[in-house]
């Protein structure tokens, strides 16, 4: 415990609310750099509210959110784009992927953005595809990919910048084992290379058991087993 | 049929607010319907000259008549193309609450019959608020209106209800077929072309102009009078044709080529979704095209005749006051101006409408760090790249139209003269395009909301 | 299921020695409790006994004697009827977790505490299991012994996950069985 590293990511005392409904009611994290952590807990328990606060998708109605030693939680909305687009990658259950760019533009997008030219930034992108074992036909859209090519597309998009967050919600969420457990080796070995931390949220205890430990979410409380494995 | 009702309202009832919108807007629109409608049918039932406290004369006789019963109908156009751009409120939305209600055991027959209760009864509503206002209005102003002129408003009035419930059955033929119809991953293309209904309206539309000028024509001693509207009627039709042709067919072309080529995230973002449905964009677009060729022609020929009509007053050949002539010319102007105001209203909702139907995978795109302004500008150039073009073409077609008067016209000394001044009329039409679909970004603001991730 | 089937199974491949039946159990069941040499010789004497193998032989090659046994045709017969016999589900609800948390409700202890420990044990063994399936050296068999394990553990975890939230209730409805 005591030679754990200074923590990357921290949540102190989260507190926020959808409309009347409390979602968090001061949930605590912490997220060593090149960690993969586990949010569980049951539905409606505000797993994916943690990870929104978390990855400055979600302004918090209290506590903080440090990353990097910046108070997220406070950072100018212009300011929030920029680090999701450079320091996080995002993985969501579905719908992370522009329906009308083939698989090849949508992983070469964020590059493109951060202003790569389209060759290189494709370049490197069928470099990604590859990795995750969905470069065979990088010019198919969305919709002619199965749900398992279509996340390791995901992943691709999402890590493609060198992020150190990787922050996924329920990414196997609509994934049978087989593909769920692709997506899942693909994403901890790749983050293992690279030294991405991650921060999974997930409802299945098979999919939490890819990650270094586990944090449990109660009724919007991070309830104990926050030990370190 | 009573449990369809109160099930059609009980639907109503617990949507959301672009069910709302939907009503509403479609309820001003079957309203401008029926106006027109109830305009046109009390104009044609007149017989042979009379004459009205109105548009200076304009009104009295046969042949400027039939003008502007051809004018009321044009206006049609638009309002038809804005009715289809509200069915396509919360279409998608619609479409799967129509799915979900087969998988529950409602037979095929009766979900039409809901679906076009929800369509119906926005129209009927639009045309009763028409009507209403018409009925005092028309004995008001005519002292003894005719059987036909009731007849005709009692047939627009129910009409323009039928062809809306005709029109929402149309829209959901594929859904009811299957309940399962709309569990699906890929987003339904909307067909190639101006798709059947908006023909078929049109088709109407044609079919009246040329019963009413016909019955308006009889009694005047030329026939030859009715030839002219209808002549410029079909010269219009066929630019607007050929416009949306050229917006689909150049859509698809720049959505490839530009996909293929650019280094521009918000370019690409366009391109790519205009390559996917090219005649979204031309159908969207349908009707500003037609607008630009007829307030085009329109600009070119209004310079060439107010410069004719002042030298022949110089001449003093003018039969009557030139006020008879210059308020049928500004009556047109107001009349083209308020079919732009309407194809705008109509850009506008599209765009809305399209941002709706998108707004989670838009919020996903905002939560993985695509700044809101990329995406801003990718909605804006889906409008701007094709429209360019079609509307270049528009206004060269409305800019020969005007000069072609000119050559032809009684004085043909004006020659090849060009009326520079309607080139304006594009220019403007673009420019106030775009403002339309920028008019939606503050939806693009809202829909962005990471809220919007919690909804599948 | 019985180290006697496992043993006749493997015999099923023809004539082997104790130790070579030892050693491909192991083998093939990489996360199974390792066979002792003792209970092979049991087992493959009480085989001979019932007329199910027979000793085939002897050899010693410089090292100690090593009897070699093969199936008889009942033993052939048995091997083949039990592994096409299907498996009787859950015929008797017996499990150690489900025990004692039955006990911890009824003795008063803290079933939910007692939950939660049991939750830590099964992830950090889950967590073991995924690095041994999805290591890049691992064998199909490690990787299979690994899913099964694995899916079992999450179904007792989800029980736990129910039975967590049930506690309440289920006190009320004991405490009231107890009375009646």
């Amino acid at each position: 415990m005591s030679n754990r590293p200074v923590p990357l990511l921290v949540a102190r005392d989260l507190v926020k609310a959808h409309g009347s409904t409390p979602a968090l009611r001061g949930a605590r994290l912490e997220l060593a750099a090149g960690e993969i952590v586990a949010v569980t807990g049951a539905s409606g328990s505000g797993k994916s509210t943690l990870l929104h606060c978390l990855a400055g998708i979600v302004r918090p109605d209290g506590g903080a959110v440090t990353y990097a030693g910046e108070r997220v939680d406070a950072l100018p909305e212009r300011r929030l784009s920029e680090l999701r687009r450079t320091d996080f990658g995002v993985v969501f259950q579905f719908g992370q992927l522009i329906p009308e760019l083939t698989a090849l533009d949508n992983v070469a997008l964020p590059l493109m953005l951060a202003g790569t030219a389209r060759e290189a930034a494709q370049e490197r992108a069928a470099g990604w595809l590859e990795r995750f074992g969905a470069g065979e036909r990088p010019g198919l859209r969305p919709g002619e990919l199965s749900g398992g090519q279509a996340q390791r597309v995901a992943l691709a998009r999402a890590l493609v910048t060198g992020p150190r967050v990787v922050f996924a919600d329920e990414p196997t969420g609509a994934l049978d084992s087989l593909a769920s457990e692709q997506v899942m080796t693909a994403l901890v070995h790749t983050a293992r290379e690279t030294g991405a931390a991650v921060l999974v949220v997930t409802h299945d205890a098979q999919v939490a058991a890819y990650a270094d430990r586990e944090v449990r979410l109660q009724d919007g409380v991070t309830a104990g087993l926050e030990v370190c494995a | 049929m009573r449990t369809d009702l109160r099930l059609a309202w009980l639907l109503v009832r617990g949507s959301d607010r672009q069910e709302w919108w939907r009503i509403a807007l479609t309820a001003v629109g079957a309203m401008c319907a029926t106006g027109l409608g109830l305009a046109a049918a009390a104009l044609a039932s007149v017989r042979g000259s009379r004459s009205s406290a109105f548009g200076h004369g304009l009104l009295d006789h046969p042949g400027e008549r039939s003008g502007v019963i051809v004018a009321l109908l044009l206006l049609l156009v638009p309002v038809l193309g804005f009715l289809g751009q509200c069915t396509r409120i919360g279409a998608v939305h619609r479409d799967r609450r129509a799915a979900a209600l087969r998988l529950a055991g409602a037979e095929p027959g009766r979900v039409r019959r809901i679906t076009a209760l929800e369509t119906g009864l926005a129209c009927l509503l639009g045309s009763v608020l028409a009507t209403a206002v018409a009925v005092p209005v028309l004995p008001a102003e005519w002292p003894r209106p005719s059987v036909p002129a009731w007849a005709g408003t009692v047939l627009v009035a129910a009409g323009v209800p039928v062809l809306g419930t005709a029109a929402g059955l149309l829209a959901l033929r594929r859904v009811v077929a299957s309940p399962l119809g709309w569990v699906r991953r890929n987003r339904p293309r909307s067909g190639r072309g101006v798709g059947p209904a908006f023909l078929g309206a049109l088709l109407v539309v044609v079919a009246a102009t040329v019963l009413a000028v016909a019955s308006t024509s009889t009694g005047t001693a030329g026939s030859d009078d009715a030839s002219g509207p209808l002549v410029v009627f079909a010269a219009v039709l066929a630019v607007g044709v050929g416009a949306v042709w050229l917006t689909g067919t150049f859509s698809g072309l720049t959505g490839r080529l530009l996909a293929a080529r650019t280094g521009t995230p918000a370019v690409l973002i366009a391109a790519e979704r205009l390559r996917d449905d090219p005649w979204a964009a031309a159908r969207a677009h349908a009707a500003v095209l037609l607008v630009t060729v007829v307030g085009t022609g329109f600009v070119g020929v209004r310079q060439v005749l107010l410069a004719e009509l002042e030298e022949m007053r110089r001449r003093h050949e003018l039969g009557t006051d030139i006020a008879f002539y210059t308020t049928g010319v500004n009556l047109t102007a107001v009349a083209i101006g308020l079919a732009l105001v309407i194809v705008l209203t109509a850009l506008a909702v599209g765009a809305a409408e399209s941002l709706a139907t998108r707004r989670r995978g838009l919020a996903a795109q905002v939560a993985a760090g695509v700044p809101r302004p990329v995406l801003g500008r990718a909605l804006l150039l889906e409008t701007a790249l094709p429209l360019a073009p079609a509307v270049l073409v528009a206004g060269l077609g409305g800019l020969a139209i005007g000069i072609g008067y000119a050559r032809t016209g009684p004085d043909g000394s004006a020659g090849w003269s060009v009326p520079y001044a309607a080139l304006l009329v594009p220019a403007g039409v673009y420019a106030a395009c775009l403002l339309a679909a920028a008019a939606s970004l503050p939806l693009l603001r809202r829909s962005v909301r990471p809220g919007q991730l919690r909804y599948a | 299921m019985s180290t006697r089937h496992i043993l006749l199974a493997l015999l099923a491949k023809g004539p082997s020695h104790g130790y070579d039946l030892k050693r491909r159990h192991d083998d093939h069941f990489p996360q199974a409790r390792p066979l002792a040499y003792g209970q092979v010789y049991t087992t493959l004497q009480r085989l001979v006994r019932d007329g199910l193998a027979e000793v085939a032989g002897t050899d010693a090659d410089g090292g100690p004697e090593r009897t070699l046994y093969r199936l008889t045709a009942d033993g052939s017969r048995e091997a083949t009827d039990w592994a096409g016999q299907v498996t009787p589900p859950a015929p008797f609800v017996t499990n150690e977790i489900f025990a004692k948390v039955v006990v911890a409700i009824l003795t008063g202890g803290d079933p939910a505490a007692h939950l939660l420990a049991q939750r830590a044990a099964h992830m950090d063994r889950m967590r073991e299991l995924t690095a041994l399936k999805t290591a890049p050296s691992a064998e199909l068999g490690t990787v299979l012994a690994a899913d099964y394990a694995l899916n079992h553990l999450d179904a007792d975890l989800r029980w736990m996950t129910t039975t967590q939230a049930r506690l309440t209730t289920l006190t009320a409805v004991t405490v009231e069985v107890d009375r009646a």
